[in-house]
């Protein structure tokens, strides 16, 4: 469906991509994920021209889209595009930005072109807000909107660039649920995204962008859970950590939490244990502030460490000072129940101190 | 208070029925009416093309553009319409109306060169480029998009364009026409009680601005929300 061959693009001395060769069959999915900056979304405008590449071809259902002599817009009728910021023409109710293409390119009849845009307003689920503008429904309903309108086009190929970043959970759930459709429908699709649980499950191939080109790609198990090459490692490492630093005794503990259980849900941690990680870490910063930041400024950072699946949560929380272990009362303290509740919760607890750096390890 | 009424009473006869004067002064708004009315449509064209040449993808084009408006933005209307008709046209029998509907089509193109060219640069271009990913051509995404929202953006900045367009007209009397300025003033003149017919000069002009912003408002609602 797509063969990228030699692809490369600039722009003035920063070099993107250098030499890219990349296929795609048809009906596949496939996620490309990557740290940022590294031209994710340079490589998927490419493949629609939206950015024109200084060398290489990218052949579309055998045609080399990038020769002057091929007409690009009957092209890109057959890709529909989808991005972070959505872009719903802001003039148009939804009704309208849904039918405007068939209308215009194609010169549907109103009355066909608006059929069809009730079917897929049916599908992404929104038919009652075929009559409301594009800044009256949440960014969630918003997304789901631009992909019916690709749809509209009854495009092969679509491409999203981070359709999920500008969302929260329950908005990106939604638009990942109309993604998972549209594959069983078998569009052929790349999606560039953040959203590692998708990838996982959804895309049949995984491609790990760094260095301006393709750096390593395989199944989702081989990226995620085998990668071989380092680069790749590290980023996949760093996925599933979370990281906080507190500076202050005032430090916002509302938020902190919120960050938590976002995190965590991305990696279907069950809300009894998201509440646990919570519970542990508030006990244990409360009780470091009050032994060890007394009168200092506090320097405390923590990481939290998802396996996927059902695994085992490490917490870790670093905070520099005399050695301190809160679980390392020879006598229990009797009257602190927040330490007697910690130890009873954990599987496993640790505490260790070099240097003025104490360590504290807790396994959930 | 009697009194008062019988006086105003008295002033609207002297000024307005004496001599069918009534007549003059619909003659002299007229007159306002079409120089505003040309001279903003040809503006409006002008303008068009000015914007155009000034986003142009051509260096030259564009400097050439951003000169010509440079230069009629920051010239007084008066001078420029009196630089037409003693200088370009001097010796010309052009009538003074058309000297001055050209002298206000330059002068309001220039400002809405301007108006539509930050309007165009305000328009969402990821929006212009979805479009283009739906199989628009350029031109066709322009026309679908970009041109209805640059116009929701630009209406309250051309709505007042054309306002100071036609209160600019009041200074078409240096150049001998009778608009409905020179004609209020006549009337004054001749009366003795310029006060009266001055203030109703005035309330015509008031009555024009509100007669555009009736008309625009009643555009924009028949385009709907935002
Ligand atoms: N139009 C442009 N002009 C100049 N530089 C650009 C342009 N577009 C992108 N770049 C540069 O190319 C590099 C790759 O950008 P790109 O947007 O593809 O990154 P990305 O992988 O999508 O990152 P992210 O995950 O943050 O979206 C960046 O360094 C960016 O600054
Ligand atoms: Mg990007």
């Amino acid at each position: 469906m797509i063969t990228i061959s030699g692809l490369s693009k600039h722009f003035g001395n920063l070099v993107v991509l250098k030499d890219i060769n990349f296929q795609v069959r048809k009906g596949e999915c496939v996620a490309i994920i990557g740290p940022s900056g590294t031209g994710k979304s340079v490589f998927l405008r490419s493949i629609a021209m939206l950015e024109v590449p200084e060398s290489g071809s990218i052949c579309i259902k055998g045609t080399d889209i990038t020769q002057k002599s091929v007409d690009i817009n009957k092209i890109r009728e057959k890709m529909g595009m989808v991005y972070q910021g959505f872009h719903l023409f802001s003039h148009l109710n939804v009704l309208d930005n849904i039918t405007l293409a068939p209308r215009k390119i194609r010169k549907q009849p109103k009355a066909e072109a608006e059929k069809k845009a009730r079917e897929l307003l049916a599908l992404v689920g929104l038919s009652e807000k075929a009559d409301c503008y594009p800044h009256q429904i949440s960014g969630g309903q918003q997304q789901r909107i631009a992909i019916a309108r690709c749809l509209a086009m009854e495009p092969e190929i679509m491409l999203f660039d981070e359709p999920t970043s500008a969302l929260d959970p329950t908005m990106s759930r939604e638009v990942l649920s109309i993604m998972r459709k549209l594959t069983r429908m078998g569009l052929t699709m790349i999606v560039v995204t953040h959203e590692m649980s998708f990838a996982r499950e959804v895309a049949d191939r995984v491609v790990y962008l760094d260095e301006g080109g393709i750096y390593e790609e395989g199944t989702p198990d081989e990226i995620f859970d085998h990668p071989r090459r380092d680069k790749t490692r590290t980023f996949i490492r760093r996925l599933n950590v979370f990281n906080y630093e507190i500076h202050s005794t005032t430090f916002d503990m509302v938020t902190m939490n919120a960050q938590i259980e976002v995190f965590c849900q991305k990696y279907q941690v069950k809300q009894q244990k998201i509440y646990h990680i919570q519970l542990v870490l508030e006990e244990m910063l409360v009780e470091i502030l009050r032994r060890c930041y007394a009168v200092v400024s506090p320097d405390i950072a923590f990481t939290i460490e998802c396996p996927s699946g059902d695994g085992e949560v490490s917490i870790s929380i670093q905070y520099a000072g005399s050695s301190f272990d809160p679980f390392g009362e020879t006598t229990p303290d009797e009257d602190n129940l927040g330490i007697t509740l910690v130890r009873n919760m954990a599987k496993a607890t640790s505490h260790y101190a070099e240097k003025d750096l104490n360590t504290l390890i807790i396994k959930l | 208070m009697g009194e008062y009424f019988e006086a105003i009473i008295h002033s609207f006869y002297n000024n307005l029925i004496v001599g069918n004067a009534y007549l003059i002064v619909i003659k002299g708004l007229g007159i306002t009416l079409l120089i505003s009315a040309l001279g903003l449509l040809f503006g409006t064209i002008f303008g068009g093309v000015l914007c155009f040449l000034r986003m142009a993808a051509s260096k030259w084009l564009k400097a050439v553009a951003k000169l010509v408006i440079a230069v009629l933005r920051g010239s007084p209307v008066l001078l420029l319409l009196m630089i037409l008709y003693y200088v370009v046209f001097a010796n010309s029998r052009i009538d003074p109306v058309i000297i001055a509907v050209i002298a206000f089509a330059l002068n309001s193109g220039a400002h809405i060169s301007e108006v539509m060219r930050s309007a165009l640069e305000a328009v969402d271009k990821k929006q212009i480029e979805a479009a283009r990913m739906l199989g628009f051509s350029g031109p066709k995404a322009f026309v679908a998009i970009a041109l209805p929202q640059a116009g929701k953006i630009a209406r309250p900045v051309y709505q007042s364009a054309v306002i100071n367009l036609v209160q600019w007209t009041s200074v078409v009397g240096y150049v001998t026409i009778t608009d409905l300025t020179r004609t209020v003033n006549n009337i004054g003149a001749r009366t003795g009680e310029p006060f009266f017919a001055l203030f109703l000069g005035v309330l015509f002009y008031l009555g024009i601005s509100y007669a555009v912003y009736a008309l625009f408002s009643i555009g924009s609602k028949r385009e709907g929300a935002i």
